[in-house]
């Protein structure tokens, strides 16, 4: 059994062939106002706007047929998402709400992509709502005219 | 006596609400989890109704002690910190349910509850958690365990991908013959679902975990 532990141990180390190519959604060095959040406590969230890098809208299949359906593209910058479930959590629930489109969670930037069917569909302060719900926290919400690479 | 310290524990997780556990996922998300350890096999299916709370429906089966556990748990998420590249949080929980003994066992099938707290800290590439809970049941003296764990990720998966941890987990049971267990295991995480897979080196028993969300 050790064996197989070993063999298993070895397999896994080797990084597995089908990982992504995410080449194309780096971070921009323009800049762009972002909605932040600067409270750390759950119970009483401020916002204030600041000026910071702009970011980029990762594209997927989905992503692309919304936009090209007139869908208004945000991107989140999240704090604490590390893993697959993290992204699960803010798939799903920003999924069912009626105002978005499409999302994508990047775990390497960072970054929540979502395609809402108009700009006004989800305020900042519902944003930074629904990924708190999710288990996460919001570091900014950029809106389309500070997002690279549309 | 034993039966109004379960009562008094049960009323000290309803008055305390923060003082319950993990896992809590968003809401309306259901989890299944099967665990198998050293020490025994449990199936738990809960539902996460705020961000901070999750309940569930919990059978666990004590190979070492010989009786099987049914009931419900509920779990709190006490505090939760996030950085730009990990996350920490920390959960109570606890359950109440019935014991019954299977195998060779001989008290009586009576009420039963348990107490517990987990801590965890990730980042991408490392994994450190510590849980320890209480359980008391009729007929049963109280049951003490802890548990760490340390854990490296090989390399940084995105998301979709597989990511694979190799893990360390050191237990304590003092009513075991074997108090301190040892097991080594690997941990793959896809999309909804984790696997682990081990061996605990000290008794030569298996670990297989199983968790999905949905």
């Amino acid at each position: 059994m050790i064996r197989i532990l070993l063999l298993t141990t070895t397999l896994a180390i080797a990084r597995p062939a089908f990982a992504q190519d995410h080449a194309h959604h780096g971070h921009h060095d323009n800049h762009s106002h972002v909605y932040h959040d600067h409270n750390h406590n759950d119970a009483e969230q401020e916002a204030s706007v600041e000026t910071e890098s702009a970011v980029s809208l990762y594209r997927t299949a989905e992503i692309d047929a919304a936009l090209a359906d007139g869908g208004s593209p945000v991107v989140v910058e999240v704090l604490g998402a590390v893993c697959d479930f993290c992204a699960t959590a803010m798939n799903k629930t920003f999924g069912r709400h009626e105002g978005v489109k499409a999302t994508y969670v990047d775990l390497d930037a960072k970054t929540l992509s979502l395609v809402l069917s108009s700009d006004d569909a989800l305020t900042d302060e519902e944003i930074d709502k629904l990924v708190t719900n999710s288990g996460y926290k919001a570091k900014a919400v950029h809106r389309a005219n500070h997002i690279s690479g549309i | 006596m034993r039966r109004s310290r379960i009562a008094m524990a049960a009323m000290g997780l309803m008055i305390a609400p923060s003082a319950q556990a993990r896992p809590v996922s968003y809401p309306d998300a259901w989890t299944l989890i099967q665990k198998t350890d050293r020490q025994s096999t449990s199936l738990w299916v809960h539902y996460t109704l705020t961000p901070k709370w999750s309940v569930g429906a919990r059978s666990e089966w004590d190979r070492q002690d010989d009786f099987v556990f049914n009931g419900l748990q509920a779990t709190y998420l006490a505090k939760r910190w996030f950085g730009e590249n990990y996350q920490a949080n920390v959960y109570g929980f606890g359950g109440i349910g019935v014991t019954s003994p299977v195998g060779d066992a001989t008290f009586d099938t009576g009420a039963s509850g348990f107490v517990g707290v987990l801590a965890d800290w990730e980042t991408r590439r490392l994994f450190t958690s510590y849980r320890a809970r209480y359980f008391e049941a009729d007929g049963l003296d109280g049951r003490f365990m802890q548990a760490a764990r340390v854990g490296w990720a090989p390399y940084e998966g995105d998301t979709g991908d597989l990511h694979t941890w190799l893990m360390l987990e050191v237990d304590h049971r003092p009513d075991n013959s074997e108090e301190i267990g040892v097991t080594p295991l690997v941990r793959f995480f896809k999309g909804s679902a984790l696997f682990e897979m081990g061996w605990s080196v000290t008794d030569d028993e298996p670990l297989i975990n199983f968790t999905y969300r949905f």
